[in-house]
């Protein structure tokens, strides 16, 4: 058995080994708990060496054969984006368990439902086969409705049964358009298969989606609006808020950390490779509802009362920057935004930990029953501090880079006017970063400044030890991921640069994840190599057929050299004019370029 | 010396590191230090190690510097990969050249006098290491701003500073107010890093699609050293979108450097301690937006619009502040609002082509400006902490020492001629101005906008040279007015204050128990108030020592070899004589005496019998110019309140719309389906979550069979 399996059958082992052990030895339960993801975290280590990030390939892939009269197969294998969902996913989950030793009701159900969440979680992130994705998919919703729906807040019974039908009514769609991905495909090659790889090989050459052009964004839409539910794109973030709120502390870490990234995790794997012509005509979209989410999540954000709803509705406005780079289609964007999704990970599950450290001492999350913390808890106060400046995106913490590179390359998008995005767009998505300020630093003044009204504080400590380090851990990350990001970039950016490719380029010049001599060299272009090294990467030295150059979407437009006569200085006003315009009809030119490849 | 002269580049990753590892080691052991060490020991420790870091990081820059004179070029100095994709590279590098290790220069030496300064002035506060944890560390932000080579490094730097000083203004944290104030200034300088980040967006936008045409082959392609040596190329090419650029780079400039109508913070941002004030909101942080504005010298140069834009809105910024502070009764707004005048001069300097010259003023500033700011914190000392100039007057008999430094700073700022340094570097950008530079003609005034920003300039040092001798003399001069304050009865009756009631389950210990609540320290705020029977007195000597190095500094010694050399040293050509304009060189020196002493003698003439009654604490008696002064004219209501009303406004209405409408439609259809689920339901079945979720997968089921059967078309 491969690593992959092991590391799905690790928590269910647990889950198993814990519904054995009578339910009133809660230690032994909650140290089985942390015993059984401590192992899972520490066997997905495992893969940061057998991982090689030189190539955009399916790596350790084990496949097994299911039902195989109808193409259904256990496949699973992790490329440079899933390998950080799986790394998340552990490293989160233990956190998150080691954080629920305050758990005290009926604890075995609890450390149950987290362990099964974590092989659902795993398995979404690893599978290649379609109808095993949806099986995990479907399967995570299950331990996470039970987890609010049991050791909630007051308003749990509500909030749990909006995140379940919302999201699976949703997803009900996607499972419909895997039936018709298969169908299709059995239509065009005569055998069934539900196997991503083989799908993506022959949408990659053209022949999957010729002639059934018309099928496309139906079969896209399918699947667009069970992910845009998930991670949750404006109009379909309202079980967030709730589900957010009232989920337990660890549920709400995962939730925000892992569950959420489901849906950006689909667009890359799903909508991009698969549906390039919806992908291109459907950004701009995209990018709108982003935007608006970005804006509308910030607002309705600085207007909450209650702490833990506060981010939630961030949650919304930080997964638009994700969404905006994604479908910005530039590689600096993509880049973004899938980095974005580590980082929202890191930062808002932080964020949770930290409401969290204070919910379970004084049990209320209400703004007017907090204010002064700062003197009472200072080492508290400073974690919360960095985690929110890393919230607010400040350079040198992991929230900038992720927004900025998504902003960047949707302003190269937009302003380039490719795929019918408007530079209007990153713009106003702009505005969410100062916006992100303004309810951020309304939350920590009105938790931390002021001095102290509730005498229920006056007698608190400050952190435990063990508190204090669970908090390092995120601060950890949240430096290393600002300053030197590059650890996290590196293994994304060929499995990014082959999705984008994926997506802009015609059939025939898209890299296919079966075709092994397809490489994407280091400056970016889909070649075709010949020799292999024995990891799965490429010989450098190999000069490759070049199959596809990389486009990367800026202005490209040849300048004149000469410099314009004095006299003409005087007078920028009319030729900054004739110069705007020729630039935005260079602009479309290469917009119509793009549509012609 | 030689040490220094042979100093290697590859070294100057000190002089960032020295304050930033200084900042992490009061941070993580600061308080401890305290509290093993005991209070004299341990705060000395960290009041000296902290001067020192600082000041050994100028000494380093100094070091190149002097290599730099001798005429050696430093190539960028690489420290590691910060971020690196396959069509771009940011390196995290730093540069060595005269303006950047000039700013380090004034950043790590007035710095390090004002971290000496602050070990006495915070001696007595609780959080003594919290507060030099953050000075540090904005230092170490401070010299990342001017020393990276790129703007991406740039902006890191701009956005820590702007940190550092949001957590240094709200330091005081338990008033609501100062929190507020720290909120404010944060969130006015994000609106500026929009215009910033989206000026080097299209910037990237620019230069990445014509990396070819240029022939630059390096992925590094945004350090400074790669791009500007095309900038005339690429810019004259793409004129319209330079301009854009340029005004956008100059939003980010104007919040940080406070330009109007950004300026708004700045004065709320007194509130935090003084030396914060001096360090931070005069002497460095507020000219990064000029440092910017003479970085990107070379695009300003190429957009002529920009650069109109640049000195006009400079020039009503130094007009205005100085108009404001007409108004202002507390000492520490008076220099604010003076800040914010002087940084409008600057501004003028980068309109009209001449940003050595606005570099020269940020340098002569940052040390006329933080003596007068330490001054003034020194009288305030004396004073019970009270602020308000009203209550002031004689005080040169109490405080001989703090009287004569503060006439120093004084007479520099005002522009007193040949021996104070504020008259070298305000002629350079008023005369500079006079010659117009490359801005606009305005056909109906027959002068151009640089000429008309010099004429309001010389208007502003007027202005300048009365309120200053108003600040001066109220403050120095006269009676002491605090002698007419009776004291107030105050009963201390000490009592015990009752605990607060203890939890009843604490299982986990997170709440202290009753012997604990009473081991705690017993926090005494005993509050002095000022009376006629307070004795002022003066600083002791290791606070004034600093001030005398700043004040030795604010004289000729510095700025007159300094006027000879600085457009040399900054741009790396010889200096130009101007021909044309309004006003030459030989015109403008006796014009400027002449501003100058009018100033200064109706300031004297006004308030030599001390407190006018029409400035006194009834406010009906105020002329109505001084009082809409004293509110910004309006300024502050306007753009402040009204965008925040603005804005909870906008946010109510999304609330109720998210409330009310989009969940509003979720929540009806799940009314809906819970009504069939209710005609559908069994009586052994009762969860309603089963019942919903049956339902789905019936539907579901139905649906996907529907599909099969419709997709066989394809078949």
């Amino acid at each position: 058995m491969g690593i992959l399996s092991t590391l799905l059958l690790i928590p269910l082992l647990g889950a198993v080994a814990i519904a054995l052990v009578p339910s009133q030895y809660h230690k032994a339960i909650k140290w089985l708990a942390i015993l059984f993801s401590g192992v899972t975290f520490v066997a997905s280590l495992g893969l940061i060496n057998q991982f090689e990030s030189g190539t955009f390939h399916m790596q350790l892939v084990e496949k097994a054969e299911w039902l195989p009269q109808l193409g259904i197969g256990y496949h699973v294998g992790i490329d440079g984006l899933s390998f950080w969902m799986v790394l998340l996913t552990t490293l989160l989950m233990l956190l998150s368990l080691i954080f629920s030793v305050y758990v005290e009701k009926r604890a075995g159900a609890y450390f149950g439902m987290m362990l099964l969440l974590e092989t659902a979680m795993l398995g979404v992130f690893m599978s290649l086969d379609l109808v095993l994705f949806y099986t995990f998919f479907e399967l995570s919703l299950i331990p996470m409705f039970v987890l609010i729906a049991i050791w909630g807040g007051a308003n749990r019974k509500y909030a749990s049964k909006k995140f379940f039908i919302m999201t699976l009514a949703a997803s009900v769609f996607m499972l419909i358009g895997i039936v018709a991905m298969a169908k299709h495909y059995a239509a065009t090659t005569g055998v069934w298969s539900f196997d991503l790889v083989a799908i993506q090989a022959a949408v990659a050459d053209g022949s999957f989606w010729a002639g059934a052009m018309q099928l496309q964004p139906i079969i896209f839409w399918s699947f667009a609006l069970a992910l845009m539910v998930k991670c949750p794109m404006f109009p379909f973030h309202t079980w967030l808020p709730d589900a957010h709120t009232e989920a337990p502390t660890a549920g709400s870490i995962i939730l925000a950390g892992v569950l959420l990234k489901m849906g950006t995790y689909g667009f890359l794997r799903f909508l991009l490779p698969l549906f390039p012509e919806s992908s291109r005509d459907f950004a701009s979209l995209f990018m709108i509802l982003a935007v608006i989410g970005i804006i509308y999540g910030a607002i309705v954000a600085a207007m909450q009362t209650d702490i833990k709803k506060l981010v939630a509705y961030s949650s919304v406005s930080h997964m638009g920057f994700v969404v905006l780079g994604i479908f910005s289609l530039n590689h600096s964007g993509l880049m973004g935004g899938a980095y974005q999704q580590l980082n929202h990970g890191i930062s808002t599950g932080a964020l949770f930990l930290m409401i969290g450290l204070i919910y379970e001492r004084i049990h209320t999350r209400a703004f007017k029953d907090l204010g002064g913390l700062k003197a009472q808890m200072p080492i508290y106060a400073a974690l919360f501090l960095i985690v929110m400046l890393s919230s607010v995106g400040l350079p040198g913490t992991n929230g900038f880079i992720g927004e900025f590179l998504a902003l960047i390359g949707s302003f190269q998008t937009g302003a380039a006017g490719l795929y019918g995005i408007h530079w209007i767009l990153p713009v106003l998505a702009g505005l969410g970063v100062i916006l992100a300020a303004v309810y951020l630093l309304i939350m920590f003044q009105k938790t931390f400044y002021g001095p102290i009204t509730n005498d229920k504080l006056k007698r608190l400590k400050d952190l435990k030890g063990w508190e204090i380090g669970l908090v390092g851990v995120f601060v950890l990350f949240i430096f290393w991921g600002g300053l030197y990001p590059n650890t996290f970039l590196k293994p994304l950016e060929k499995s990014i640069a082959a999705a984008r490719m994926m997506a802009i380029n015609d059939g025939g010049q898209r890299p296919s994840w079966a075709e092994p001599t397809h490489e994407i060299s280091d400056s970016g272009d889909l070649m075709r190599v010949a020799e292999r090294t024995e990891t799965g990467g490429w010989h450098e030295d190999y000069p490759g057929e070049l199959v596809a150059k990389a486009n990367h979407h800026f202005l490209a437009t040849e300048i004149a050299v000469e410099l314009p006569g004095p006299e003409e200085m005087g007078h920028g006003d009319d030729h900054g004019d004739d110069h705007g315009d020729d630039h935005s009809e260079e602009g479309d030119d290469h917009a119509e370029e793009e549509e012609e490849h | 010396m030689d040490f220094l002269k042979t100093l290697d580049p590859s070294w100057s990753f000190l002089i960032l590191f020295l304050p930033l590892f200084g900042s992490i080691v009061w941070a993580l052991l600061g308080g401890t230090m305290v509290k093993n060490l005991g209070k004299t020991a341990g705060q000395r420790i960290i009041g000296i190690g902290a001067t020192a870091f600082v000041l050994i990081a100028a000494v380093l820059a100094g070091g190149y510097a002097l290599q730099l004179s001798e005429g050696a070029i430093f190539e960028p100095v690489l420290i590691f990969d910060w971020i690196s994709l396959q069509n771009i590279s940011i390196p995290f590098e730093l540069r060595i050249d005269s303006l950047s290790v000039t700013m380090a220069m004034v950043v790590a030496g007035i710095g390090g006098l004002i971290h000496w300064y602050a070990a006495g002035y915070m001696w007595e506060d609780k959080e003594f290491s919290r507060f030099f944890t953050y000075l540090n560390l904005f230092i170490a932000f401070m010299l990342l701003l001017v020393m990276g080579n790129n703007l991406a490094m740039l902006f890191i730097g701009w956005e820590g500073v702007g940190v550092c000083s949001y957590l240094l203004i709200g330091f005081w944290y338990k008033d609501k107010a100062n929190s507020k104030a720290a909120n404010k200034a944060f969130i006015a300088n994000r609106i500026g890093d929009f215009g910033l980040t989206l000026g080097l967006f299209y910037l990237v936008y620019i230069l990445a699609g014509n990396l070819t045409a240029l022939g630059i082959e390096e992925s590094r392609w945004l350090s400074y050293d790669v791009f500007l040596p095309h900038a005339e190329t690429i810019f004259a090419t793409f004129r319209f979108e330079t301009t854009i650029i340029c005004l956008l780079l100059f939003v980010g400039a104007m919040g940080k450097s406070a330009q109007f109508p950004l300026y708004v913070w700045l004065p709320d941002a007194m509130a935090g301690p003084t030396p914060v004030s001096a360090l931070i909101h005069a002497a460095t942080m507020v000219t990064s937006g000029v440092v910017l504005l003479t970085r990107m010298a070379p695009l300003f140069a190429q957009a002529p619009i920009a650069m109109s834009i640049v000195a006009l809105i400079g020039a009503i910024t130094a007009l205005l502040g100085a108009l404001i502070a007409f108004g202002q009764t507390d000492i520490k707004k008076v220099l604010a609002y003076s800040t914010v005048s002087q940084l409008g001069y600057m501004f003028i300097a980068c309109g009209v082509g001449a940003a050595w010259a606005g570099m020269f003023h940020v340098v002569t500033h940052a040390f006329f400006k933080a003596l007068l700011f330490l001054c003034s914190g020194s009288v305030i000392y004396a004073m019970a902490h009270n602020q308000d100039m009203r209550n002031y007057g004689g005080l040169w008999k109490k405080l001989p020492i703090t009287t004569i430094l503060m006439t120093i700073g004084f007479l520099a700022l005002i522009g007193a001629p040949f021996l104070f340094a504020g008259w070298y570097s305000k002629e350079a950008i008023i005369g500079a101005a006079m010659g117009g530079g490359t801005t606009y003609q305005i056909e109906s005034l027959g002068i151009s906008f640089g000429e008309l920003a010099g004429i309001i300039g010389l208007i502003a040092a007027f202005c300048t040279a009365f309120y200053m001798t108003r600040q001066m003399w109220l403050t120095f001069m006269g009676k002491g007015r605090w002698l007419e304050i009776e004291p107030a009865h105050h009963d201390h009756p000490h009592h015990e204050e009752a605990l607060p009631a203890a939890p009843a389950h604490d299982a986990h210990r997170f709440f202290m128990s009753d012997d604990e609540m009473k081991a705690l320290p017993h926090e005494e705020e005993h509050h002095h108030d000022l009376d006629k029977s307070h004795e002022p007195k003066e600083v002791p000597v290791s606070m004034w020592m600093p001030l005398a190095l700043l004040a030795v500094a604010s004289t000729w010694l510095l700025a007159k070899p300094m006027n000879s050399h600085f457009q040399e040293w900054i741009t790396g050509h010889e200096p130009e004589v101007h021909h044309g304009g309004l006003l030459s060189h030989e015109q403008l020196i006796p014009v400027a005496i002449g501003v100058f002493l009018l100033g200064l003698g109706i300031g004297i003439y006004w308030y030599r019998k001390g407190l006018p009654k029409a400035e006194g604490w009834d406010m009906k008696a105020w002329s109505k110019f001084r009082r809409s002064a004293l509110n910004q004219f309006g300024i502050d209501s306007v753009f402040t309140d009204g965008s925040s009303a603005a804005g909870r406004g906008l946010g109510k209405f999304l609330t109720w719309i998210d409330v009310n409408l989009v969940d509003g439609l979720v929540n009806g259809i799940g009314v809906l389906s819970k009504g069939i689920g209710g005609a559908l339901r069994s009586p052994q079945n009762r969860g309603l979550v089963r019942q919903y979720a049956v339902l789905m997968h019936l539907g579901a089921a139905l649906l996907i069979v529907l599909a099969i059967l419709k997709l066989g078309v394809f078949n």
